[in-house]
Parts: C-alpha cells; sequence; structure tokens
C-alpha cells in the first residue's frame, strides 16, 4: 500500500534524505513512444531518474505509438536508447526497475477509442499491480495535429481517483489564434492546473542559476536596471543545420524554434522583478508581466535571414534550400535578429538584443549584461585603451558558467590597465554532471510543481508578439540566403547594434 | 601522448573533461586565446616559442598546421601545468590540428567554436601571409590582433604595403619592430641633432632597416635614404655616414618579445606610420 503524501511528509525519518525530492507513485503514458523525443530525451532522463532513485517507488510506463511492437520490442528498443544517448553507466539492475513496468499500446488515430481503452486498462492493471494510485502523467511527444484526438481519447478516460497531469511538446500552436484553439481544446478536458506546457530551456540548470544569481545575491539586484546597464545581449547559437526536420522547420522557422520560446523566456527571466516567492504562479506572474511589457519591434528592429552554403568545422555544407525537404525557393528564416525593449520603470530604453539561427559560427547560449561605463576614469587616454565596459556574461551552454569582466591594472610601471574575468565555472565549483533538463522537469511535473513550465498567459503574450512580426514580414520578400553558414547571420544583424553604437559580442 | 581527436566536438568534449579532471588547487585561468598558424617550414620554430609563453600568458593556444594533402583534421589536446606560488598550479589548454583540405581553406569554421567566450584573440601568423586569401582574411577576422614577424618575410618592403591595407581591421603587431625598441630609444636620445639626417645606414635584417627608416621617415616627415646591410641581427646604425652609439643592455629573447606583444590590446600607431613610411 502506498503511502499518501500527507503521511509520506509526516513521516519523521524521509527529513533530510534525497528522498524528499521523490514523487509520488504514479503512472507515465507517452504518445509517441517510436519517436526521436523519447529515444534522445524522454528515455535516457527516466533511466536517469531512476539511477539516482528519484522516480516514484511505484512507476509505470506506458509507451504509445503507431508501430505494431510487442513490449519486449518496446523495452529492447528504449533499452539501446538509453545505452546509446543516456549520461549515466548502464546497469542492469536500474533498466529492471524501469524495464518491468514497462507496457506498449499500438494504435493511430483511425482506431478510434480503441487505444484508450487498451491504455486505460494498461493504467487500471498498474494501479492495482503497481499501485500507481490513478494518478498519471500523460506526454504528448507527438506533432500538433495529433493533439486533438488524444486529448479528447484522455478527456474521456481520465481516472477517477488521484490526479491527472497532461506534458505538452512544443511546438504550442504556430500562432496567436491556433495557440488558443488549443488552449481552448484542452480546457474542455482539463484545467490549466493540469497543463504542462514544456520549454526544456527552462529545465537547464544554468536558466534556473540566472534566479539565484539575481535573487540570492544582495550585490547584483540593486543594479540590475536602466542606471546600471547600457544593454543586454542573448545570443542562441546552433552550428548544427535542421537534421533531417524540413517539413516542421520549413513552417517554424528561427522565429517559432527558438524565439516564441527559449529566447522570451530567457528574456522573462532576466528581466522580471523578484518574484514573492518560489511558487509556481508567483514566478510566472512576474514572467508574463515582462513579456505584457515588451513592445513590438519596429520592422527595422528585426532582421531575418537564411544561410546558403558555408563551411562548418572545415567542411563544406549545403545552404538552406538545397537541404532536403526543403523548397529550392523557401523563405523560411534561419537566423533572427532583434532590438527589443521592455517598458517598465526598470527598463525603460534599455536595449536588449537578441539573435538565433542555425549554422552560426559556434555553439553557443548566453546573456550578456552590459554595464556602463565608469562615468569618469581619472586615467591617460592611452592607458585605458584596451577597457572594456563592465559584463556579467551568463553561459548556458557550453562551458556552464558566470563570468564578470572587470578592468584591471596590468603589472608593470605606469597605469596600463585591460579587460580581465573573474569565472566561475560549474565544472569547477560543483564536480558533478549537470542533470539533464528533462530529467529535472519530469520530477518537477510528477511532483506538481509547474514553476518551469509555461502557462497559458504566457503563450498567449509570446504568440501575440511574433504573429505582430510575422506580419510585416509578409510585406517584404529579402533576398535570401543572406549569410553564408559558418558566419555570425547577414550583414543586417551586425548594423542593427552599429546605428547604435554597439557591436555584438564576437565569441 | 595525446589521443588523436577528427572533429570539433570531439575536441571540445576533451577540453571539458580536461576541465572536470583538475584537482582542486589546479587552476585554469586563461587571459586570451592564442591561435598560431604555422606551415610545415615553421613547426620547429614555432614549438620553441610557444615554449616559454603559457607560462606567462596563460590561455588557450590553438596551433593550426595546414597539410598540403588529405581531408578533414586532426586534433590534440594537452594541458599544461605550471606551479606557481603556494602550491597553486595554473593549467592552460594547448590544442594542435592540422588542418587538410578544405579545414585549411576555411580554419575559421573549425577555430571560432574553440575560442574562449568573451576574451581576446591573439593570432600568430608564421611567415608571409597570403593578403586577400580566405584563410588569412577570415582569421583576422575572428583575430583582435595579428602578430607577424616581418623578418620572415621574403621581396620586402613590398609587403609592406599590402599590409598597411589591413591596418583599419586588426590590430597588427611586429616582432621584427619589437626587436628595434633598444635601437629606437637610443636614436632618440640623439634629438635634437637627429632632426638633420639624411641617410641612415643599417646592418641588421632587411626588416629592421626597413623599418628603421620608415620610422625616421614618419616621425621627422622628411625623406631619407636606407642603405641597408644584411646581417642577421641589428648590429649597426650610421647616421649620415656617422656610427650611432650602441644601445646599452641585451637584445631580448623571442618568448619575452611575442609575450611583450600579447599585453597590448589597441592599435600602435608609431608602428602603422612607419610602416606605411617603408615604401
Amino acid at each position: 500500500m502506498a503511502l499518501a503524501e500527507d503521511q509520506r511528509l509526516a513521516n519523521p525519518l524521509l527529513e533530510g534524505l534525497q528522498l524528499t525530492r521523490r514523487p509520488e507513485p504514479c503512472a507515465m503514458v507517452i504518445f509517441g513512444a517510436s519517436g526521436d523525443l523519447t529515444k534522445r530525451k524522454l528515455f535516457p532522463a527516466l533511466y536517469s531518474l531512476a539511477y539516482r532513485q528519484l522516480l516514484p517507488e511505484k512507476f509505470g510506463i506506458v509507451g504509445v505509438a503507431r508501430t505494431e511492437e510487442t513490449d519486449d520490442d518496446f523495452r529492447e528498443r528504449m533499452k539501446a536508447a538509453v545505452q546509446e544517448f543516456g549520461r549515466d553507466d548502464f546497469r542492469d539492475d536500474v533498466w529492471k526497475l524501469l524495464a518491468d513496468g514497462m507496457h506498449y499500446v499500438a494504435g493511430t488515430a483511425e482506431d478510434g477509442d480503441d487505444v484508450f481503452v487498451h491504455i486505460d486498462q494498461t493504467l487500471t492493471e498498474f494501479d492495482r499491480d503497481r499501485g500507481t494510485d490513478g494518478n498519471r502523467v500523460y506526454y504528448l511527444a507527438v506533432p500538433p495535429p495529433a493533439f486533438e484526438t488524444i486529448v479528447k481519447g484522455i478527456g474521456k478516460h481520465r481516472s477517477k481517483q488521484g490526479w491527472t497531469r497532461l506534458i505538452v511538446e512544443k511546438p504550442f500552436g504556430h500562432d496567436l489564434q491556433s495557440a488558443q484553439e488549443l488552449n481552448t481544446l484542452l480546457h474542455k478536458h482539463f484545467d490549466e492546473s493540469e497543463i504542462f506546457r514544456i520549454d526544456h530551456y527552462l529545465g537547464k540548470e544554468t536558466v534556473q542559476n540566472m534566479l539565484a544569481l539575481r535573487f540570492a545575491n544582495g550585490i547584483f539586484e540593486p543594479i540590475w536596471n536602466r542606471q546600471f546597464i547600457d544593454h543586454i545581449q542573448i545570443t542562441v547559437a546552433e552550428t548544427i543545420g535542421i537534421e533531417g526536420r524540413a517539413d516542421y522547420y520549413e513552417h517554424a522557422g528561427a522565429i517559432r524554434d527558438i524565439f516564441q520560446n527559449h529566447l522570451l523566456q530567457l528574456i522573462a527571466l532576466t528581466a522580471m522583478e523578484p518574484p514573492i516567492d518560489f511558487a509556481a504562479d508567483s514566478v510566472r506572474n512576474e514572467k508574463v508581466k515582462v513579456l505584457k511589457s515588451i513592445h513590438t519591434p519596429g520592422p527595422k528592429h528585426v532582421v531575418r535571414g537564411q544561410y546558403g552554403r558555408g563551411y562548418i568545422e572545415g567542411q563544406e555544407v549545403p545552404g538552406y534550400r538545397e537541404e532536403q525537404g526543403v523548397d529550392p525557393n523557401s523563405m523560411t528564416e534561419t537566423f533572427i535578429a532583434a532590438k527589443l525593449f521592455v517598458d517598465n520603470w526598470r527598463w525603460a530604453d534599455t536595449p536588449i538584443y537578441i539573435r538565433a539561427g542555425k549554422r552560426l559560427a559556434r555553439r553557443e547560449t548566453t546573456i550578456a549584461i552590459e554595464f556602463k561605463r565608469a562615468p569618469h576614469p581619472p586615467f591617460e587616454e592611452l592607458a585605458a585603451e584596451g577597457l572594456r565596459p563592465n559584463v556579467l556574461l551568463i553561459h548556458i551552454q557550453p562551458d556552464e558558467g558566470v563570468s564578470l569582466a572587470i578592468g584591471a591594472k596590468v603589472p608593470g610601471q605606469g597605469m596600463q590597465i585591460r579587460t580581465v574575468h573573474m569565472d566561475f565555472l560549474y565544472g569547477g565549483a560543483f564536480r558533478t554532471d549537470l542533470p539533464e533538463a528533462y530529467e529535472r522537469l519530469l520530477v518537477d511535473c510528477m511532483r506538481g510543481d509547474a514553476s518551469l513550465f509555461t502557462r497559458e498567459d504566457e503563450v498567449i503574450e509570446q504568440w501575440q508578439l511574433v504573429d505582430a512580426i510575422v506580419a510585416f514580414w509578409r510585406r517584404d520578400r529579402p533576398s535570401f540566403p543572406n549569410y553564408a553558414a559558418g558566419t555570425w547571420g547577414p550583414p543586417s544583424s551586425d548594423e542593427l547594434l552599429r546605428r547604435d553604437g554597439r557591436a555584438w559580442r564576437r565569441h | 601522448m595525446a589521443q588523436t581527436l577528427d572533429s570539433v566536438s570531439a575536441i571540445e568534449r576533451q577540453l571539458a573533461e580536461l576541465r572536470l579532471g583538475d584537482g582542486g588547487s589546479r587552476l585554469r585561468t586563461s587571459v586570451m586565446t592564442h591561435i598560431a598558424w604555422v606551415p610545415e617550414e615553421w613547426v620547429e620554430a614555432a614549438e620553441d616559442v610557444l615554449a616559454g609563453l603559457a607560462e606567462r600568458h596563460p590561455s588557450r593556444t590553438i596551433v593550426l598546421f595546414p597539410q598540403s594533402h588529405g581531408d578533414g583534421l586532426e586534433g590534440e589536446v594537452d594541458a599544461e601545468s605550471f606551479a606557481m606560488t603556494e602550491g597553486l598550479t595554473i593549467c592552460t589548454d594547448t590544442i594542435r590540428i592540422r588542418l587538410h583540405g578544405t579545414s585549411a581553406e576555411h580554419p575559421t569554421s573549425v577555430v571560432e567554436p574553440l575560442l574562449i567566450s568573451d576574451l581576446p584573440v591573439f593570432l600568430r601568423w608564421r611567415g608571409l601571409p597570403p593578403f586577400g586569401e580566405p584563410a588569412f582574411e577570415e582569421l583576422i577576422g575572428v583575430a583582435d590582433r595579428l602578430i607577424v614577424d616581418t623578418t620572415e618575410w621574403p621581396g620586402l618592403p613590398k609587403p609592406y604595403a599590402r599590409m598597411a591595407g589591413i591596418f583599419e581591421r586588426v590590430a597588427v603587431s611586429d616582432i621584427a619592430w619589437a626587436r628595434t625598441s633598444r635601437w629606437r630609444s637610443m636614436l632618440a636620445s640623439l634629438w635634437p641633432a637627429i632632426g638633420k639626417v639624411e641617410r641612415i645606414k643599417v646592418t641588421g635584417t632587411e626588416a629592421q632597416a626597413q623599418l628603421l627608416a620608415g620610422w625616421l621617415r614618419s616621425r621627422l616627415e622628411k625623406s631619407i635614404a636606407l642603405q641597408h646591410e644584411p646581417s642577421n641581427k641589428l648590429v649597426g646604425v650610421e647616421l649620415d655616414g656617422e656610427p650611432a652609439p650602441f644601445p646599452p643592455g641585451d637584445p631580448p629573447i623571442p618568448a619575452d618579445l611575442l609575450s611583450d606583444e600579447l599585453d597590448k590590446l589597441s592599435r600602435d600607431p608609431v608602428y602603422e606610420a612607419a610602416v606605411l613610411a617603408t615604401v
């Protein structure tokens, strides 16, 4: 018999044990079990959680996909996936814990209700045999067209006891209207508190560290505003191309793939006011205020690009229009840069420059907070030539950490000053591997903690901004491709900052 | 022997492992990324100079060896550590990459992912750079400072004109120029008499002769004739037929010269003017 949550909390022996983060018994149903996400991310994450005893003691997994296969086939396939993509050593005893509770249900939308009846039977068996208590996590790792059937099916067969939670993968709609329709559909069957819209960026340690950095330190918050900060630069750069996902990317482009979700969330975390506590709604209330205050940038303040042929790691790579499955005249953007403003007392007139793209010169996600120059350096003009303004750099990937650029005297005669760095590297301060974002997010969902998931109103605000930008994009046809693979995007992106007398950080 | 790595991501993984492998008292630190472009004929000389460098300028050093044949890249990563005071050890990374085929033509696509974020990039180019060619033009695009030794250049002073064309794009240091600094101080001490000089004879390398003459012409704003007496180091200067005094002290060693150039971040207008006045 499983312990109920209140009994669990009352158990004095659990105090101080890691088990306090262990969720209640539950079953997880993954729709899209034959897909890439399940193979590369979800199962490796579930395995790592099992490895660290962070999964519920009583747990079961149902994989659902079109492919006809047996439970054993499914187990073998996922075992291979964990061995290939997992971050921990493969141990048979740990795997057995997971595999014992794994079942597979084959089905498509055409099968109608039968699939859900079948899933329901499996879950009822889990409740009986594995003690999962009627608690359910449904994971929608499927393309959006499949959402409706599945959401209706789950809604119809909701468990009568315990809780039900639904994790929805991106893309969450492709514009404001479709996102609203999707919300309406979800709300027919689920309460907002049961819906977990996942943005895996928020599960990254370094993204959460932004909250620690800002709100656990007394020294940053007083200068975290327009008086002291000159501007902010956020870069989400990838060197990879579209990796065979032409179907998805042709319709999404950089604005829906990265800007709408990851980038806007990074802006929200960087610019938000201190929340009163870390309860899910307190944090999300503050984030949504930031999203509401971002005003639509004018056409001159948004740059889009598409890569042509170029070189990555010394090898020639094809242009976007030459990628398999891409329209040879495609107008899909693979790069976006913009100058944004958050219109509130803290940030008025402080530009936030963002850029994101594929096939750029290096893989990096960073937030750079560039402070204003010292008002009156009392040194000779030449002495401070090598001196740049203070920059607080938050490295989200790779080389996770934080560094602060400060001016220091070069040893020797005279007063020569140059920029040096104070670094905090995750690998150096905490000698542990960073958990994968999905590990954190899966546990959070099982525990009912929605802080790192996107709420309905955030999604709506994000799409409003995207729709406004896309609307003026429809009016012109830039000549694509306009940047070579392996570079930092089109010249107009540099121009965007040069007009303001600023420049992108080069690397 | 370090393991051979055939992709940039493999090199990145190796760097990350090295970083995690450090014990607590070893401080991995860098003040710059130092890229060296070393064609085959310069390999030995380059290793000698690098040997003394990392201690003074903890940096990530990326040594690129362009190869005339083959395809792809072969990389090696080494961590070197140096004992500092009170049990503190600093370590730095040295990445050696042999570039074949297209990767030698487009080295930036290999180097850029390996630069340390936000630190200045120095590019040491052995021999005469191929001005206008993609490999060189791309690399100066990512560098904050180009370091050459024009002593290594054939056919002077003509190539100085090509170099003057890149001054607006990247700050340049010349080790040949640094080697003349003792002599320039001595010549400066001859002011104001030296203001009337019309002929200079330099016994030293072609680069030193050209740069000293260019320097006097640009500073004194007059034309001065140059006579060059070849020698592998700078041993004498005559002004209008009169030998100038020998400067005091020992000539600096190569690693010192490179090291001093790595302290500088901004353009050197005096050097640039001297180069412009060589031709």
